[in-house]
């Protein structure tokens, strides 16, 4: 069953080798230029130690453009933090040394064992792409201009140049739509830049972005884009490809998996990146009992424990909070019969009859035993602060999300936080950071914790298992 | 147990309903529905009426139709009788097929149906004109919304996995209603339009149908009156139903050019160099803004209308200048702008290095006041469901007929047929005609419906002439093999 692995990559070397016209020199032409659109397979054998490890560190890349995007940082700023992770986990080193040669093979390997595992669902497709993308983005703009020109010529992209006649005969139009554009190359006159400047005719589709901002020329369905913006045709061409790619990777998959190598190191690295979802909890339910509930709140995040105490004070909570609440303890362990259990004493104000009627079926229909019999995961952070907003009444939702600042400052120094750390979260929490804030949180509450280990919560069981000591990449992370 | 567990499945369902309601276009329909719903709330269910009530078949109709004139004015026989006798079931057929043979893009079409009684049946689809057709006339809906090409027959969409269910082609749609023009509209408010106002319809159709043609090269726009307040835009090319929401987005946001919420007096603000997009707009604002802003609307007429034109100028000298000229005065709303703009237009603010360029400010409150505004998320989205033309208007009775674009100025909302003037002018032609030649017209050749099926069959025809190429050249490269 292992075996079709080894013929499958001698055949592709083959294939890979026969572009090639002679062996020693292409070696070192393999990678002329530092960036690549990967559209073949990396030519190489590597050891399974390696395969992980590439894999791991490229996550490391992509993770922290991830974490940059949602925390909405600045252009200059993401460039840092770009290169900060670059140095350390994926270099890109210049010219054309063995060194050089190293970085770059590392990269094209580590690209597709990753295509390999973020290849599966639709999901992860779009997250491998989105962060793919910024990553080429970035590195395209640290390109100098004739190392961008080498590149784009290997690429051998048709990109149709208007004739210099045509290109007069709507330099009116041209000019006005090129001030920016112009300005932006450090040229203050505009006829001078549309004169000298190479323009491409393409299908308006291609530069969705340069469309939007009413920065290029449309006629008729075509957009004029000058030199200056072409990576915006980079990015699209890229982006076309590496999509398309990853759905033919996905239809292939399946004869892969077959490797039992393969197999568990690229389930493990699919796990790094999302997370858990938390939907699959037959490996922990019935560990916790319902008179245990009350010990762990301890460990609960803010929203979890607000909605403990609200059902300890109110000895009820609506349809909302139960939900958020139910599947949340469903996802620590709580099995069924401990879920009935744990809200039948909880509701201690309800005839047993009442509770039967209206509220145990509902508890039954949470695990999937009742109606379209889905077994639901617990709601993510995403899913609580976007969705099903608190009204009067209601005690679910994300406290950062949906407290006034009074009461979440409130809430923070009752449970000990220090002034200037309510401060800081606060802060965060206004600025829409409610996630950042969440995770500020943790690590003022468990300061055994190292910050950097904690990445963002993203997930309220994910917070109950790192503040119960489990940290998320733990198991992941080692690689024997 | 069963109560409750079937209690819970209807939650479940309305549920489902409340999240997906904001797929549809917002027209009031809702509130109207209501309306409706109420009125109607003890007539018989539709099937019922159809087989006990109202048995008579399409070709003894018209000797019945006196004595139908008691319930003439009933809504729900009237609209039965659109169904039945004026629909353009084929043509509209065509229409979605781009073909004519049954091909995905009708069997795998999304139709939303919304009942008299305020149910919205979402996901329906049809194998042919017929089956259409018999499903309209049996659930007699008060609205029809148009979705998606998916990539499955949407009416199995229970039984198949949920990610081979994705929609996949739609047409390009704009909606733009007149509530969107509340805050510079004088005349009329919310659900209500009269002819001072329409002409801002008029100019959104001519700026939005240029920009569509002339720049990304749309050759099939249709353009439909909503039935109230306002005007759709179907663009039907090939290239334009298959946009991914990313291009979507991106048109409109090229489009768009009024910004901003209720908080803020500028909503527009551009270079001082236009795109040659936007100076092609401005050209056709520039011949409306007098005619219908500044006189109809009479914008500079009174003191609360003014002083929101003034609040747009970036300077508190400026604005104060010209209040103080203005007040107590009766100048009219043509010199008042004039004033404004010698104003604003003089030498020293464009000469200014720094700060706002005022002189460009009249030409920035032209935009404000004429340029369409557009609903975005009917645009942008592909899931999103519009209604669809010829569909009536359950609160005015009017029929969502087509605009031609060409002569959109001549449009008139209130000249556009309702069900009852359908009825009566079948009704007389019918008295007044009674050759054998007559009996085969088509009923809505004989009533004002007719010149507004002509631009839609004229828009389909288009569509068709066009598919036949496609056809022929493909044909003709696959002999070449």
């Amino acid at each position: 069953m292992s075996k079709p692995m080894q013929p499958k990559h001698q055949n592709r070397f083959n294939r890979t080798s026969l572009y090639k016209p002679t062996g020693e020199v292409v070696r070192h032409s393999e990678y002329p230029c530092r960036l690549n659109f990967y559209l073949r397979p990396p030519p190489v054998e590597i050891s399974v130690e390696d395969f992980e490890r590439f894999a791991l560190d490229r996550l490391q890349v992509l993770k922290t453009i991830e974490n940059a995007t949602l925390r909405n940082k600045k252009a200059d700023e993401f460039r840092r933090e770009m290169d900060r992770v670059s140095s350390e986990h994926m270099r890109m080193r210049t010219g054309h040394t063995k060194e050089a040669m190293e970085d770059r093979k590392k990269d094209h390997v580590s690209h597709f064992i990753l295509r390999l595992a973020y290849c599966r669902s639709e999901d992860l497709r779009a997250w491998f792409l989105r962060q793919e993308c910024a990553l080429f983005r970035y590195r395209f703009e640290l390109e100098s201009r004739k190392d961008k020109e080498v590149f784009l010529k290997s690429l051998d992209i048709n990109w149709k140049v208007v004739s210099q006649e045509d290109k007069m005969n709507m330099k009116a139009e041209l000019e006005s739509c090129a001030i920016w554009t112009a300005k932006a190359a450090g040229i203050q006159n505009v006829k001078d830049f549309v004169e000298n400047e190479t323009y491409f005719e393409v299908e308006f589709e291609k530069v969705p972005d340069l469309i939007g901002r009413r920065s290029v020329l449309v006629r008729r369905g075509k957009a004029f884009v000058p030199m200056t913006e072409q990576i915006s045709l980079v990015m699209d061409e890229f982006k076309a490809r590496l999509s398309k790619a990853l759905e033919a990777t996905a239809k292939a998959l399946p004869r892969m998996d077959e490797d039992e190598r393969l197999k568990p190191v690229l389930l493990n690295v699919e796990k790094q990146y999302t997370g858990k979802d938390y939907g699959d909890v037959t490996n922990v339910t019935g560990k916790v009992k319902a008179s245990e509930v009350d010990g762990l709140s301890q460990h609960f995040p803010l929203c979890m424990s607000n909605l403990h105490q609200s059902l300890r004070k109110d000895k009820h909570l609506k349809h909302g909070g139960r939900m958020q609440y139910g599947l949340f303890l469903k996802g620590i362990g709580l099995s069924v019969e401990e879920a009935l259990v744990f809200w039948r004493k909880a509701f201690g104000n309800h005839t047993d009859d009442k509770f039967q009627k209206e509220y145990s079926y509902n508890i039954r229909h949470n695990y999937g035993l009742e109606g379209r019999r889905v077994n639901y995961a617990p709601y993510s952070c995403m899913k609580i602060i976007q969705s099903n907003q608190p009204s009067t009444g209601d005690h679910h939702g994300c406290p950062f999300r949906h407290f006034s600042a009074q009461s979440l400052e409130a809430t923070l120094y009752k449970n000990k936080v220090g002034a200037p750390q309510v401060n800081e979260i606060v802060r965060l929490a206004k600025d829409r950071h409610y996630q950042l804030a969440c995770t500020r949180y943790f690590e003022v509450t468990h300061p055994e914790m190292q910050s950097g280990q904690v990445g963002t919560i993203e997930h309220p069981n994910q917070y109950f298992d790192m503040s119960q000591g489990k940290l998320p990449d733990s198991d992941a992370m080692t690689t024997d | 147990m069963l109560d409750v567990q079937a209690h819970d499945e209807i939650s479940d369902i309305m549920a489902m309903d409340a999240a997906e309601q904001n797929f549809f276009s917002d027209d009031d329909m809702t509130e109207v529905d209501r309306d409706m719903s109420k009125v109607h709330l003890n007539q018989a269910t539709p099937d019922r009426f159809k087989t006990k009530s109202f048995p008579m078949a399409a070709s003894n109709f018209n000797s019945k139709l006196t004595s139908m004139q008691a319930m003439e004015n009933d809504p729900v026989i009237l609209l039965r009788t659109f169904y039945n006798r004026f629909f353009p079931y084929k043509t509209y057929f065509n229409w979605l097929n781009y073909d004519t043979t049954p091909n995905k893009n009708f069997v795998q079409r999304e139709f939303s149906f919304t009942l008299a009684s305020d149910t919205y049946l979402r996901y329906n689809s049809f194998s042919d004109a017929e089956e259409l057709r018999n499903e309209i006339e049996r659930l007699q809906p008060v609205k029809i919304d148009i979705g998606a090409i998916y990539t499955a027959k949407p009416k199995d969409k229970k039984t198949i996995n949920p990610k081979a269910f994705q929609p996949v082609e739609k047409e390009l749609v704009f909606d733009i209603d007149m509530t969107d023009y509340d805050e510079i509209r004088t005349c009329c408010s919310g659900g209500d339009i009269c002819h001072k106002c329409w002409g801002f319809m008029t100019v959104a159709i001519k700026v939005i149908h240029a920009a569509l043609k002339e720049d990304f090269g749309f050759k099939h726009i249709l353009w439909v009156y909503s039935g109230r307040r306002g005007v759709h835009c179907w663009v039907c090319d090939e290239r334009a139903r298959k946009l991914n929401n990313e291009a979507r987005s991106a048109i409109v946001s090229y489009l768009e050019v009024v910004k901003g919420g209720a908080e803020m007096s500028r909503k527009v603000k551009l270079p001082a160099t236009l795109h040659p997009s936007l100076t092609r707009s401005l050209d056709i604002l520039r011949q409306y803004f007098l005619p219908l802003v500044v006189k109809d609307q009479g914008v500079f007429n009174d003191e609360k209308s003014w002083k929101k034109i003034l609040n747009i100028i970036p300077d508190q000298a400026v604005q104060a200048k010209l209040a103080e000229r203005w007040e107590g005065t009766d100048a009219s709303g043509k010199s008042r702008w004039d004033d404004l703009r010698t104003e604003l237009e003089k030498n020293e603010y464009a000469k200014r290095k720094t700060g706002d360029k005022l002189n460009l400010i009249p030409r920035d409150i032209i935009f404000q006041y004429t340029y369409p505004r557009l609903d975005d998320k009917v645009s942008t989205n592909i899931n999103h469901l519009l209604k669809s033309p010829f569909c009536v208007h359950p609160k005015t009775q009017r029929v969502c007929v087509p605009i031609n674009p060409d002569t959109c100025d001549q449009f008139d909302p209130f000249s556009v047929p309702t069900l009852q003037t359908l009825t009566k002018e079948l009704e007389s032609y019918n008295a007044a005609n009674t050759k054998e030649t007559d009996k085969r017209m088509a009923d809505y050749d004989k009533t004002s419906l007719k010149e507004y099926i002509g631009t839609f069959e004229l828009f389909v025809d288009g569509l068709l002439k066009e598919a036949l190429e496609r056809k022929r050249a493909e044909a003709s490269v696959s002999m070449e093999f």
